[in-house]
């Protein structure tokens, strides 16, 4: 009787639980039929409500379309911020007759929070800002969290967008033949790495030109932590081991990784023989032991702190702003913030000597590659409930310039102003605090070249200069149309990574027992029993599959 | 009177189902909220464990997605590293669970025998308020005072002229550490238990024991020991259900990602979680949590049927 008696409550709760499962999956698809009526589209027969023209389109009922970025929620500005946004949606509605939401997933445990929010799948968002390299873009397309964009959507409800990217772009956006991306291949920016450092303290240490390799950069460190013992040339917080292992391989070989199969970028091929794949971190042993050695010295030297590992409490970028460290790693676009006499930039203000260099990983081979034009890209939802009209919210967000000044940079005369020579600067009464808009929308997958205006207080001449040598000895991201299948090799792949933070942090920190030789051999050893060699084989398949 | 009993017993039986449940409705009202919580939150999600062997996309569910075995475990036996993570959070977990236990009486039975009632209350508060730091708090506090260039240690250490001590790179250091702090954190709120057990106590039989001459040793070791026995069995027998679930919060918060204290510090948690963080995937996490489980309910049944044998009273089941 007891028994029963438990069987019957449970029985009655766990239909309880499912039917609460159930109904919010049957509301998804009874509102998704919409969706899926577009979808049938994918399978050939053109649908009559799919190829009609765009004037037809029915925008009847009002959506709120929702978009998913990185970022934190405006708070101080948070009023400017809203201003903005009734202005945008006062055109949206007029144009498309919808209104726009943005949903920020907050820097902390960013990636955990965005996947778990796309894997709801429940409509909560319809834009979703994506990134292949740094936001598992191709996993979520091949988890099914993102809605296939056939042809025909794109020309009817983006057309703009469809027009202005070239076949061969919407090429690297595709997985199995199907179109998830809307990539922002039209907007100017390097995120390669490398050091940013006080040229003039370079130059007072007897690095006339500034920094031109990993051996001037001990140079400087040294100079520094001698001539300025208060400061720590580098706070790092331990989590470079990734940059400082790949930019030392990129300095000494031409070796071009492969995106997006694992944070370390462990395989790729030469410039010479692109798509012959191997691993440097297998094959460069003596090339590694050297950084090893450097990297040793560097410890010794007081570069960063003795217990650098543990370091979780480190505000280099800020420090560096205001002078109280000598050097930050990251790539080029920081670079051009810390560069440039902005109000956040004290150093320039304390010091009218300082001056900020930056040395780019591959700078002693000219190895540089340009960035993957999906490195931001726009995908919609699998859950949304409205594709139609986010596809036509976001071809007016990327191309129409009304929308796009009000998204970037907020409302004209309050959070910026064009100045005579037509820069970007800001008003009088302006206050960063509660004003700002740019760099707070995070509009990072739909950015524009044609419609930015360059802002006032960035140092052109400086960033322009050093494009114009990037774009001389560049070469166009090879693998853009590649994604690799590592279902069968996933397990070597996580006990690779696994192998490679714990190996590479000790060795990029200098922080190994014994010495450089046998910590690489040992490394390789388990990269080795991890099954590295497996892991490259099955890829270099994958990749003849695609490229011979 | 016999016969009238006789006949209520075989009226009881013969109850239905619903007049049962009317009889002890108020008994039967009292445990809903219990019963409920577990179907709602250890129950209703047992059949999402078939996550575990599925290649799982959003788009499918759960019940949708393929099929695909074992493969899920793969990666933790490839790893050649299940061997040393097990061994290291179930050492761990014993070690907390012992000392834990051991020390959580001892500090009961040294507050029930204070007799000044306001140094009672101070240091139970004392030992009591640690629990309530966060472990994220924990590992700051410990890395302000263990680090090498700036630590409250180091700095006591080079005052008195000693070397530096660099335990952020001496593997061998943490085990000692971690179960200190844990201690530290812990016994205070696991003493709690033990105190209150031990004022249930019926106090005649130890005044009994006093009039018969007892001094304090003998009725701590004749009396509260043994009514405590049940207690402690029951405790034990809990926490070890839970021996192979690493206390993640704080190994992760004072260990973090520094991989030179790895050999001595990685417990389950800690490895799964910086090998899923990077490919977000709720099959191999799922298939973790399987693991420990089964393992865990393997260890309780052991354990609990060795009790039965010496014990049947102390038991669970």
């Amino acid at each position: 009787m007891k028994k029963k008696l438990v069987a019957l409550l449970m029985a009655t709760t766990m239909v309880a639980g499912l039917a609460g499962c159930g109904s919010s999956d049957g509301g998804s698809t009874a509102s998704d039929t919409s969706s899926n009526s577009t979808q049938t589209t994918d399978s050939g027969s053109s649908d009559a409500s799919a190829s009609a023209d765009a004037s037809a389109i029915d925008t009847s009922e009002h959506v709120v379309i929702t978009y998913m970025t990185t970022g934190e929620t405006p708070t101080g500005t948070k009023e400017k911020y809203d201003e903005m946004m009734t202005e945008l949606n006062k055109i949206l509605t007029e144009k498309v007759n919808a209104e726009l939401q943005i949903y920020f997933i907050s820097w902390t445990d960013y990636l955990s929070n965005y996947n778990l929010t796309l894997a709801q799948m429940d409509g909560t968002v319809d834009l979703v800002g994506t990134a292949s390299d740094w936001l598992d873009a191709w996993p979520n397309a091949k988890n099914g969290a993102f809605l296939e964009l056939s042809e025909d959507m794109l020309k009817t409800y983006a057309p703009k967008t469809w027009e202005s990217v070239p076949a061969e772009d919407w090429e690297m956006c595709k997985y199995n033949g199907e179109i998830y991306l809307m990539p922002e291949d039209n907007y100017a920016q390097w995120t390669n790495h490398g050091f940013i450092y006080r040229l003039d303290w370079a130059k007072e240490a007897g690095l006339t030109d500034g920094v031109k390799s990993w051996e001037d950069m001990t140079t400087y460190f040294k100079y520094v932590k001698e001539a300025y013992p208060d400061i720590i040339p580098w706070d790092s917080n331990g989590d470079s081991y990734v940059q400082l292992s790949s930019g030392w391989i990129a300095s000494h070989s031409d070796f071009v990784p492969v995106d997006g199969i694992n944070a370390g970028g462990m395989w790729g091929g030469t410039r010479e023989d692109l798509y012959t794949l191997y691993s440097p971190f297998v094959t460069d042993t003596d090339s590694l032991v050297e950084f090893a050695k450097m990297m040793k010295e560097w410890d010794e030297i007081g570069v960063w702190q003795t217990d650098v590992l543990n370091n979780k409490a480190s505000t280099n970028r800020d420090d560096y702003r205001v002078g109280t460290v000598a050097a930050e790693q990251h790539h080029t676009q920081t670079w051009t913030d810390l560069v440039s006499h902005t109000a956040a930039n004290k150093i320039y203000d304390d010091d009218p000597d300082a001056e900020s260099g930056f040395f780019y990983f591959g700078e002693e081979t000219g190895n540089v590659t340009a960035l993957s034009i999906t490195h931001g890209a726009m995908a919609v939802s699998a859950g949304s409930k409205n594709p139609e009209r986010a596809l036509m919210v976001y071809d007016l967000l990327r191309n129409d310039p009304e929308c796009y000044k009000l998204l970037c940079y907020g409302i004209e005369g309050v959070s910026y102003e064009i100045t005579e020579d037509g820069l970007r600067d800001t008003p009088d009464g302006y206050n960063n605090d509660t004003d700002n808009i740019n760099g707070t929308t995070n509009f990072w997958w739909g950015r524009n070249d044609d419609l930015e205006i360059r802002a006032a207080d960035r140092d052109w001449d400086k960033i322009d200069a050093l494009y114009d040598e990037y774009d001389s000895i560049k070469i166009e991201y090879p693998y853009g149309q590649f994604v690799a299948e590592v279902d069968n090799i996933k397990s070597q792949i996580s006990n690779i990574n696994e192998i490679h933070t714990n190996y590479m942090k000790q060795i990029a920190y200098g922080k190994y027992q014994g010495t450089a030789e046998e910590i690489v051999a040992e490394y390789q050893e388990a990269l080795k029993a991890a099954g590295i060699d497996e892991v490259t084989a099955e890829l270099q398949r994958q990749f003849d599959e695609l490229y011979k | 009177m016999g016969k009238a009993k006789a006949k209520e017993i075989k009226v009881k039986s013969n109850l239905t189902f619903f007049q049962k449940v009317k009889r002890h409705k108020t008994l039967l009202l009292m445990c809903t909220p219990a019963v409920l919580f577990f179907l709602a939150f250890s129950y209703a999600p047992m059949p999402g464990i078939w996550v575990a062997f599925v290649k799982y996309n959003y788009r499918d569910g759960i019940f949708g997605s393929k099929f695909i075995g074992l493969d899920n475990f793969k990666f933790l036996v490839t790893s050649g590293k299940l061997f040393d993570l097990t061994r290291n959070t179930i050492l761990y977990n014993l070690a907390f669970i012992l000392l834990g236990n051991f020390l959580a009486v001892f500090v009961a039975i040294l507050l029930n025998e204070m007799r000044c009632r306001w140094f009672k209350k101070v240091s139970q508060t004392i030992i009591f308020l640690p629990y309530f730091i966060s472990q994220v708090l924990v590992g700051i506090l410990v890395f302000n005072l263990l680090n090498y260039d700036t630590g409250f240690v180091n700095g006591i250490l080079t005052s008195l002229g000693f070397e530096r001590w660099q335990p952020y790179a001496s593997a061998s250091a943490w085990p000692v550490l971690m179960v200190v702090i844990y201690l530290w954190q812990q016994t205070g709120y696991n003493s709690v238990v033990y105190f209150a057990a031990i004022m249930g106590i019926d106090s005649e039989t130890i005044e009994a024991a006093k009039v018969d001459g007892a001094n304090g040793f003998q009725k701590i070791r004749y009396i509260i020991l043994p009514s405590l026995k049940p207690t402690i069995v029951i405790l034990l027998l809990f926490a070890l259900g839970g021996i192979v679930k690493g206390n993640f919060g704080l190994f992760y918060n004072i260990v973090g990602t520094n991989p030179m204290l790895y050999s001595t510090t990685d417990i389950i948690e800690t490895y799964v979680y910086r090998a899923t963080m990077t490919d977000f995937n709720f099959s191999t996490a799922s298939a973790v949590g399987l693991y420990q489980s089964v393992i865990g309910f393997v260890i309780v049944m052991t354990v609990n049927w060795v009790v039965k044998k010496i014990e049947p009273d102390y038991s669970l089941f």
